[in-house]
């Protein structure tokens, strides 16, 4: 951890909210992508990603500094989210919702291809995840798109290691075969974005 | 998956893979979804999260605060309203008792009434017969004796005061 983020925490633990607020600012990204990941909708993301920066203030007297500040916020981050799931039962987004906006572009000024093509995109990964229990979900987010260790994730979660390999295994099993059924499917958006992937990945 | 495996499993799982087409469809799958991950783009928040999360912190503290203010405030009352039972509790008992209590007074009151008549009782007639025995000049030499003895003592007594405080 560098200097500036164990001065900025410090400063927090003794009330310093803006100095918080700058953490907020550095991690909100992974906080948020985690959140999204999870829970399906920029929304209901935003809305868990702030309440996980609230937990994290409100604990930040139980934060060990010997711990990554980033693990430890993404974890709060995915049992949240993990919690929301199991509460809410919060529904992925289907492929075919035109719901599907974000709360901020994800690349300024792209084109509408370009743009088109990441709504599919996350689209079909959001209905990949989507038939994935909470906790095996949150371990593929955090493998994914964090590249966290199974020892991490397992810290993460409060699993054990083995369990964490084992659950990967099931969720990788269960994704390739959802992904193997929506290249049946005759959805158009699915498709389009699916044929791509595949073009892209023989091409490698 | 494959970094998970040593040269030798991953040599048996190819060698797997070219034979089951099955798990050849799996793995190729597994590989395009890696590549649908690493390729999404990553979703962020719009403009301004951390500004909105310092308006939701300060909602949240404020909230807190108020729940705190709302919460000592209920433990006063409540403890107010236990006092004023237990209170209210003895002062029925109290009350109920009133009659009783009343009686005894009275009791007491009449019983010290008949103390005295009875002292007086005894006192009056030794006054009658003193009076009828002592003639009335025998009575006043006794009384005006016994003033007289009464202002010497108290003149002698102030005397002696002011002498003590002209020595010291």
């Amino acid at each position: 951890m560098c200097e500036i983020e164990s001065q900025l925490i410090a400063e927090a633990k003794a009330g310093n909210k803006e100095a918080f607020s700058e953490l907020v600012e550095k991690y909100q990204r992974p906080v948020f992508s985690v959140c999204y990941r999870m829970l399906g909708t920029p929304t209901a993301a935003e809305d868990a990603s702030q309440e996980a920066f609230i937990r994290a203030y409100q604990a930040l007297d139980r934060y060990d500094p010997e711990r990554s500040f980033a693990t430890w916020i993404l974890s709060i981050a995915s049992n949240y989210s993990i919690d929301q799931l199991r509460k809410k039962k919060v529904t992925i987004l289907s492929m075919d919702s035109d719901k599907h906006a974000w709360l901020a572009p994800p690349d300024p000024g792209p084109s509408p291809e370009k743009v088109a093509l990441n709504k599919e995109k996350n689209a079909l990964v959001q209905a990949i995840l989507a038939d994935l229990t909470e906790t095996d979900r949150a371990a593929v987010v955090l493998q994914y798109w964090h590249d966290y260790s199974y020892e991490e994730i397992a810290e993460t979660l409060d699993l054990s290691s083995s369990a964490v390999k084992s659950r990967l295994f099931r969720a990788r099993k269960l994704m390739a075969e959802k992904w193997q059924e929506m290249q049946l499917i005759s959805a158009p958006n699915v498709n389009s974005a699916a044929k791509r992937i595949t073009h892209e990945t023989s091409t490698i | 998956m494959d970094e998970e495996l040593n040269q030798e499993q991953q040599r048996d799982l190819h060698g797997h893979l070219k034979q089951c087409s099955q798990c050849q469809a799996l793995y190729q799958a597994s590989h395009q979804i890696t590549h649908l991950f690493k390729t999404a783009p990553e979703p962020a928040p719009a403009v301004g999260f951390s500004t909105r999360w310092l308006g939701q912190i300060d909602r949240v503290e404020k909230r807190k605060n108020r729940i705190i203010l709302f919460s000592t405030l209920g433990t006063i009352s409540l403890a107010t309203l236990i006092l004023l039972s237990t209170i209210g509790f003895e002062l029925r008992s109290v009350v109920g008792n009133f009659p009783q209590m009343m009686y005894e007074l009275v009791t007491l009151i009449t019983n010290w009434m008949v103390f005295f008549n009875q002292i007086s009782d005894i006192i009056t007639p030794l006054f009658r017969v003193g009076a009828k025995l002592l003639s009335p000049v025998w009575l006043y030499i006794t009384v005006f004796g016994l003033s007289g003895i009464t202002a010497s003592w108290t003149i002698a007594f102030y005397r002696s005061r002011g002498m003590q405080k002209e020595i010291g």
